[in-house]
């Protein structure tokens, strides 16, 4: 398989190929074109001199595995075409910003772009899940043109922050622990985590508008 | 919270005093009963803690001439296990209540608790105010959506405002009450801390929001 420039994780003779077929490549192609979208944004951006809002992007193809069992979970057949059609993150990204604020400007930026249809989204940081999980979900259709025409696939992309992804990280290690006792005090210990380095993601976005501002006060 | 230390023992009083500030207290370590009697006098403190052992005066000493000077700041006496007669005398000379050594820290946290709730009317543990709750056993400040939790500073600084809502408070009040009188800091860092809390409230879709007055200082205010 050609090697892409986009580092999705996968290899070229997997099950993954094997499950998703042809498909596989509507899969990859989606990833490739929301990376490339963020990616030229960025480059924009870097020649004007601003500030890069992301931090750092990451994408992977739903293991043929885990597909499996989801779809069995959802009471659907293992097809393909159920995989592509009923389960909307075969092929997923997850964007790591700098900022809070950055969140909402990749998420803006991404509402903006005419020929990606936004499903559904989901905002965990104003509304973060019990355990304490932070982040903002979106499902995209995104178009990939093949020689038959326009095809529609769906991704479902994670935009979080640095400190966000550093707990879901952490936490997603420490919660398969299941053998210890005290499993409700890990838990609640966890939550506080995530709502003390959600803290500090707000003092450090205040920090930040605060050198803006000087700086703007600087210029006049 | 600021409370007054006096411990002469070093390496119990740098414990207690981690310990104190890891909850969320501002503390003021003294070494004598002389600097204990000082800096009580100053009334600058919600809660005194003296050992009674203490060189140049002992606590006793120090609590019986606060006393006299009319300061009624709550004052818990730290005795060794035999000295009955030290509590008795203690409590009987206006000490709100005592703790044998050794002691648990997490006891010393929930005493400090109770007399800083008889002050003055009762203040409870959780303080409301519009859509944002603030707990002042894990520091969490709330709405119906999230919870974050509030460091050391921040914490102190949300607890003057939301125990006074809409009452004005000096950026000298905040200085004074939560760093200190010899704190190195410089006087801006009140308004970054205010920033951090407008972020916070912000982000819970708080219904109360911080006022700043130009030059007087800061209210906590309701609605939009």
């Amino acid at each position: 398989m050609q090697q892409s420039k986009y580092d999705i994780i996968c290899d070229s003779k997997s099950p993954e190929h094997e499950f998703y077929n042809e498909a596989y490549v509507l899969l990859e192609g989606a990833i490739i074109e929301v990376l490339s979208r963020l990616d030229i944004i960025r480059k924009y951006r870097a020649i004007k001199n601003y500030k890069d809002p992301i931090e750092h992007c990451k994408a992977r193809i739903k293991s043929a595995d885990s597909m499996k069992e989801k779809l069995r979970s959802r009471k659907l057949d293992v097809t393909v075409d159920n995989a592509l059609t009923e389960i909307y993150d075969a092929a997923g990204i997850r964007v790591v910003c700098t900022f809070l604020d950055d969140i909402y400007w990749v998420v803006d930026m991404l509402k903006n772009q005419q020929d990606i249809q936004v499903i559904d989204e989901k905002d965990y940081i104003r509304h973060p899940k019990t355990n304490g999980y932070r982040s903002y979900h979106m499902i995209l259709k995104v178009p990939i043109h093949l020689e038959d025409g326009i095809h529609m696939v769906f991704c479902e992309l994670q935009i979080r922050t640095i400190a966000m992804d550093c707990w879901a990280s952490l936490e997603h290690q420490l919660k398969y622990k299941k053998s210890i006792p005290n499993q409700e005090m890990i838990v609640g210990e966890l939550k506080g985590c995530a709502d003390e380095i959600a803290s500090t993601d707000l003092n450090f976005q205040a920090i930040w508008d605060m050198i803006e501002e000087i700086q703007l006060n600087w210029e006049d | 919270m600021r409370i007054l230390l006096a411990e002469d023992e070093k390496e119990m009083s740098n414990a207690l005093v981690a310990i104190l500030k890891h909850n969320n207290y501002s503390v003021d370590a003294v070494y004598n009963g002389a600097d204990a009697l000082d800096y009580g006098l100053s009334e600058n403190y919600d809660v005194i803690i003296l050992d009674i052992m203490m060189p140049k005066m002992n606590g006793i000493e120090v609590l019986e001439k606060l006393r006299l000077n009319g300061i009624h700041t709550p004052i818990l006496m730290l005795t060794a296990k035999s000295q009955i007669e030290d509590r008795i005398h203690g409590l009987d000379k206006g000490a709100d209540d005592y703790l044998s050594k050794p002691f648990a820290m997490g006891e010393l946290l929930a005493r400090i608790r109770a007399m800083s709730r008889r002050r003055s009317e009762f203040t409870p543990n959780l303080i409301k105010v519009g859509n944002i709750s603030l707990n002042k056993e894990n520091y969490e400040l709330s709405s119906d959506n999230a919870s974050l939790r509030l460091g050391n500073k921040e914490f102190q600084m949300m607890e003057m405002l939301m125990t006074n809502p809409k009452r004005l408070i000096s950026t000298e009040q905040f200085m004074e009450r939560i760093w200190g009188y010899d704190a190195e800091a410089e006087i801006n860092v009140v308004w970054v801390y205010i920033s951090y809390l407008r972020r916070k409230l912000e982000s819970l879709d708080a219904n109360i929001k911080i006022k700043a007055v130009r030059g007087a200082g800061y209210s906590l205010e309701e609605g939009e």
